[in-house]
This record gives structure tokens, C-alpha cells and sequence, in this order.
């Protein structure tokens, strides 16, 4: 039997020429259609899209679907218009933002203005001069904190929602769920009472408290889910092999759901690194770089875009736009930092040496 | 390749059990003989993956779990007051249904998880690795790949692997709930000549639907039914080839003969 390579075929995609056609008019036609209309008349083409475009596009498309496959290929042909449709305005939108952080942003972007602080500059202060390195530390410092004291606080959380049995539990994750809603002014209001009532100075550290509530919700929130997804059998296994429910936990349960806890990590992160009316009340600002989050005001990233987009001047936009493409490039970072630190923690067993077989 | 311990003699006394409210196995009295291997058949739902659990204290772990009875190993109530769980299950090991290693361990860090797991030395881990490897015939396979990931295995190759993990504990007696259902037959095959060499080592109990296997492996069986709402228990229990060939009881005649269950 002799047997010679083929090119792989896809059967199922074959389609005779009227189809194609039809298809090809499909995708064009509502476009052209809607351009025209646009040109002609000079409706806002944003409109357009949504009550001209769309509605064609649905149109053709359940047609050519019709046409194929009768009543099912319509509603194939409607769900992949709709899907692509939103999918596609989701993006664009998205990419938009992006977009004009980067363009705007890069324009203020420099070493200097990633190492300076903002001592002496003002609103109308060439670019040459000042930048975010201030903010940079704070929101570093800042946020850091509240990493340190909310990641291990809501995993734990999660381990017992997850773990235990006790009948609390309910009510733990009710209680959860409500502070995820809670508003983060709310949140920097509280503690700033807490600051005028025993009389403290404004600092970090109370910044780092306020974003703690904010946090929390979010990482127990995820970290649950991902220990969730641990198969059962993995704890039954370790148990079986005479495993305490501690080492159970941490050298077999804890390793499988490592990914999905660096997700809880990061989407807290998340969550509070943007977050500027709670640091604006607990924190204040500060041009200077402070390095000490217990003594005083220190500036952070969000706080710095808020105080030069209120100006009117145009180098103090750009300043601002420059600091939120400095945060952009920050939550890149330390999401790339995670996922990396991860990810080499689970090879460690790997590597060891292999010894010759016999 | 000396086991370190002796087998031990299994036995139950008047185990019920339940779960909530609901009794769901009745009066067990079993022995298991060291060095024997046991088969534990009867149709899907009468508790006998659950007997299978009183063994080495597993059935506690579910919350509603309750139980009445002694089990004992060479003489000691596993339930008394000189044991805890983690002693019995280090001493008394189980292989699952489905397998199930360590999907973070490379293949030999599993073997090694055990030990580690419930706090024991690791002497010599190569030498450990590979004997137990070998006894569960899977050393040729994985030998030159002992760092991999244990779940690039094949599923046969998983539970072989499982099995060897448990055998690095050095049991002295080894559950097995249907360790073949999800296996192919080559993959059942080895698994099965596995367990004749083991039981020269320590005493094995295993549940299986498979009555050609039941009749392959054990030398004893006991045939486990439960009727309408009452709870489970066992009809008939004795050697092998008596209750495949001479039934007493007119039930087990007809579970072995595929009449019904």
C-alpha cells in the first residue's frame, strides 16, 4: 500500500458560485449602502452606523443565511452578524482610548519626565522640565501596601468559602458582594473621618487603607472561583495518602489554582491602581517625592492626571496625558511581572537533573 | 525491592453506614487475609465504593457521613483511640476510580508526594522512584522522562502511576475502586497482572463491574446488594471461583450470570 501526502481539504466550506455571490454582496452592499447615504445627506455617520448599517447588514445576512439553509441558516447568519457587530464596537472603542493615551501621552513622554518630581513646575512649565517620578513612587508605595494586606487577606477569604463547611459561610460572601458595590469615595470618606477625628496628618498609609475595602471584594471574589475549579479529586488524593489538611492545601490545592490566584491578584490591582477620589481625600498631594508612606502627602499617579486636566493650559494636559499613559504602561508592566513570576514558579520541578536510565 | 512491613489482615465488624438520615449499608463483616486479594462486586449504588471508603477513613470526609462498627487492622480498631485518620491512611493506601495525579508534579515528585505529604523522611528518592515504578509496571515507560508533567501520560499510564505513588508509602494493605474503568484492556491487562504480583507484598481490596476481572484477580469475593430502599449489604462472600461456579444464594447466581444489575 503506498501512501502519498495530500493537501488537508475543508469539504464543508465548499460553496457553489451563486453562493458566493451572494455572500460577497452581502458584506459589501450595507456598507456601500450606508457610505452613500452618509456622503448624500450628511447624517452623522456614527448614527448611520447603528440605524442604517446594522439593520441592513441583518437584513443581507439572514437572507444569504435563508437563502442556504432555510429558517436555521437565518438565525446562524443573525447571531454571527450581532456577535461581530458589538464585538467590533467594543474594540473600536477600546483601541480609541488606547489610541489617544498613546498619541497624546507620548508627546509629554521622556526619561526626565518619568525621573523628576513636579517641584517648581506649573501649568504653563515647558515639558522640558518636572514629571511623574513622585507620583510613580507613590502610587507604587501606595498601592503596594494595600497589596500586601489585601492579596493574602482574600485568599484566605476564599479558602474558607471554599474549604470549610461552616454554615457562615453565606453570610461571608454576602457581605463580600456588598463591598464590591461600595463606592470608593465612600470608602476614602470613611477613613478620612477617621483621620480628622484623632486629629492624623494625611499620609500614604491611610491611602493604602482606603483602597484596602476596594481590593478585598475583588481578589476573594476571583481567588474563590479559582480554587473552585480544583477538581475535588486532587484533595481526596492527598488526603488518602495520609496528607494533613495544611500540607493538602498548600503543596497540592494552592499549586493547581496558582494561575487563577495571580488573576485574582491582578484584577484587584486593577481595581484600585486607577483610583483617584479615595487618594485625593486620605493622601492629598504632594510635588515633592516622598518616600515615607507613614509621614505626610505623597502624590500618585491618578492624583496627578486629576490636578493638571483641571487647568486650562495646554502643556499641563499634556502632562496629564503623559501620566496616564505612565499608569497605562505600569499596570502592562506589573501584569507582565505576575504572569511571568507565575509562570516560572511551576517549572522550578522541572528542571532538576535527569538521571542516566539504565 | 523487600517491602518494608508485613501485610496485615483487614477485617469489619457490624460496619453500617450512613449518610444524613439515610442508612445505606448494613451490617458488614469482612476479612480480608493478608497477602489475599479481595473482590467487591454488586450492582452500581449498593454501597460498596463506600464499604471501600470505611477501610482507610476516607468516608468521614463527607459531611453527612455516619457509621457504626469497627474496622481493624491486624487486630486494632482503625476507629479506637490509639489511630487518627492520617495514621490509617498511610498504612491502609487507595488507588480511585478516576486517576487522579498531581497535575503541578512531574512524574516523580508524584511518587515522591506521599512521603512528603504526610511528613516522612525520603531515604533514597532515585532508588524509591524507581522501585516503585517497577511494581507498578510502568518504570520502562517513564523512565527516561521522570521530570515531565504527570499529566502528559496517557490515562492508563496515569493510574499505573497512581498506583505507584501509593505503593512508595509502602502500604500494608491497598483499596482499589474500580481502578480499571476508565482503561482501555491493555491498559486493564498490566494493571491487573500489577495487582497479582503486589499481593505477594500486601493485602488488596478492590471493587470492580467486572466480573472476567473479579474472577481474574481476587481470590476471595463478596457479592453486595441492595434491594429497594433498604440499606446495602453483602449476600454472599467466599472464594472466588465458588461463587462464580457455585453460588448459594439464587441472587448471586443471577448478578454473576448477567441476569440482572
Amino acid at each position: 500500500m503506498s501512501f502519498a501526502p495530500r493537501p488537508a481539504v475543508q469539504p464543508w466550506k465548499r460553496a457553489n458560485t451563486n453562493r458566493r455571490i451572494l455572500i460577497v454582496l452581502a458584506s459589501i452592499l450595507p456598507l456601500l449602502i450606508t457610505a452613500g447615504l452618509v456622503i448624500a445627506t450628511g447624517i452623522d455617520s456614527s448614527l448611520a452606523t447603528i440605524v442604517v448599517f446594522l439593520p441592513l447588514q441583518v437584513i443581507a445576512a439572514g437572507f444569504v443565511g435563508f437563502n442556504a439553509y432555510g429558517r436555521r441558516g437565518f438565525g446562524d447568519a443573525l447571531l454571527v452578524v450581532v456577535t461581530i457587530f458589538f464585538s467590533a464596537f467594543v474594540l473600536i472603542m477600546l483601541l480609541s482610548v488606547f489610541l489617544s493615551v498613546i498619541t497624546e501621552g507620548s508627546k509629554a513622554l521622556s526619561l526626565q519626565f518619568l525621573t523628576q518630581n513636579n517641584v517648581y513646575i506649573s501649568n504653563t512649565t515647558s515639558l522640558e522640565y518636572g514629571g511623574v517620578g513622585n507620583a510613580i513612587v507613590g502610587t507604587l508605595l501606595i498601592v503596594g501596601i494595600t497589596t500586601i494586606l489585601a492579596v493574602p487577606l482574600g485568599i484566605a477569604m476564599a479558602v474558607y468559602l471554599t474549604q470549610s463547611q461552616s454554615k457562615l459561610r453565606g453570610v461571608v460572601r454576602t457581605v463580600t458582594q456588598a463591598l464590591s458595590g461600595l463606592p470608593s469615595v465612600v470608602s476614602g470618606l470613611f477613613v478620612l473621618s477617621i483621620i480628622v477625628t484623632f486629629g492624623f496628618e494625611k499620609s500614604g498609609i491611610f491611602g493604602s487603607i482606603a483602597l484596602f475595602p476596594l481590593m478585598l471584594p475583588t481578589v476573594a471574589r476571583v481567588a474563590e472561583e479559582a480554587l473552585k475549579l480544583v477538581p475535588s479529586d486532587l484533595r481526596l488524593a492527598a488526603l488518602a495518602l495520609g496528607a494533613p489538611n495544611y500540607k493538602a492545601f498548600f503543596q497540592v490545592i494552592l499549586p493547581a489554582a496558582k494561575s487563577g490566584l495571580v488573576t485574582a491578584l491582578l484584577l484587584g490591582l486593577a481595581r484600585v491602581i486607577g483610583e483617584t477620589a479615595p487618594l485625593l481625600l486620605t493622601v492629598n498631594v504632594n510635588n515633592g517625592t516622598s518616600w515615607d508612606p507613614f509621614n505626610g502627602p505623597m502624590e500618585t499617579l491618578p492624583a496627578y492626571v486629576y490636578g493638571y486636566l483641571s487647568s486650562s493650559f495646554n502643556s499641563a494636559h499634556q502632562r496629564a496625558w503623559g501620566a496616564g499613559l505612565v499608569l497605562l504602561i505600569l499596570v502592562a508592566f506589573l501584569f507582565g511581572l505576575a504572569r511571568f513570576l507565575g509562570r516560572a514558579k511551576s517549572m522550578k520541578s522541572k528542571p532538576t537533573k535527569q538521571k542516566a536510565s539504565k | 525491592m523487600t517491602s518494608l512491613t508485613k501485610a496485615s489482615t483487614l477485617s469489619s465488624e457490624d460496619i453500617s453506614v450512613w449518610f444524613g438520615q439515610r442508612q445505606v449499608l448494613s451490617n458488614v463483616n469482612l476479612t480480608f487475609p493478608a497477602n489475599k486479594v479481595t473482590a467487591l462486586i454488586g450492582p452500581s449504588g449498593c454501597g460498596k465504593s463506600t464499604f471501600l471508603r470505611t477501610l482507610n477513613r476516607m468516608h468521614e470526609l463527607i459531611p453527612s457521613a455516619g457509621l457504626s462498627g469497627s474496622v481493624f487492622l491486624d487486630g486494632e480498631d482503625i476507629y479506637g483511640e490509639d489511630y487518627d485518620a492520617v495514621t490509617v491512611r498511610i498504612k491502609i493506601g487507595m488507588v480511585f476510580q478516576k486517576p487522579n495525579p498531581f497535575p503541578t508534579m512531574s512524574i516523580k515528585d508524584n511518587i515522591l508526594s506521599g512521603l512528603r505529604l504526610s511528613g516522612r523522611k525520603i531515604g533514597n528518592a532515585e532508588e524509591l522512584v524507581e522501585t516503585s515504578l517497577r511494581r507498578a509496571s510502568i518504570w520502562n515507560e517513564v523512565k527516561d522522562r521522570l521530570n515531565d508533567q504527570a499529566i502528559s501520560l496517557s490515562g492508563g499510564q496515569q493510574q499505573r502511576l497512581c498506583i505507584a505513588r501509593s505503593l512508595a508509602m509502602d502500604p500494608e494493605v491497598l483499596l482499589m475502586d474500580e481502578p480499571c474503568s476508565a482503561l482501555d484492556p491493555g491498559s486493564t491487562r498490566r494493571i491487573e497482572e500489577t495487582i497479582k504480583e503486589l499481593s505477594s507484598s500486601m493485602t488488596i481490596v478492590i471493587v470492580t463491574h467486572n466480573m472476567q476481572q473479579a474472577q481474574r484477580v481476587s481470590d476471595q469475593t463478596a457479592f453486595f446488594l441492595a434491594d429497594d430502599n433498604t440499606p446495602g449489604g453483602v449476600v454472599e462472600f467466599g472464594a472466588t471461583e465458588q461463587i462464580f461456579n457455585g453460588p448459594i444464594d439464587q441472587r448471586t447466581n443471577d448478578y454473576v450470570n448477567g441476569h440482572f444489575g
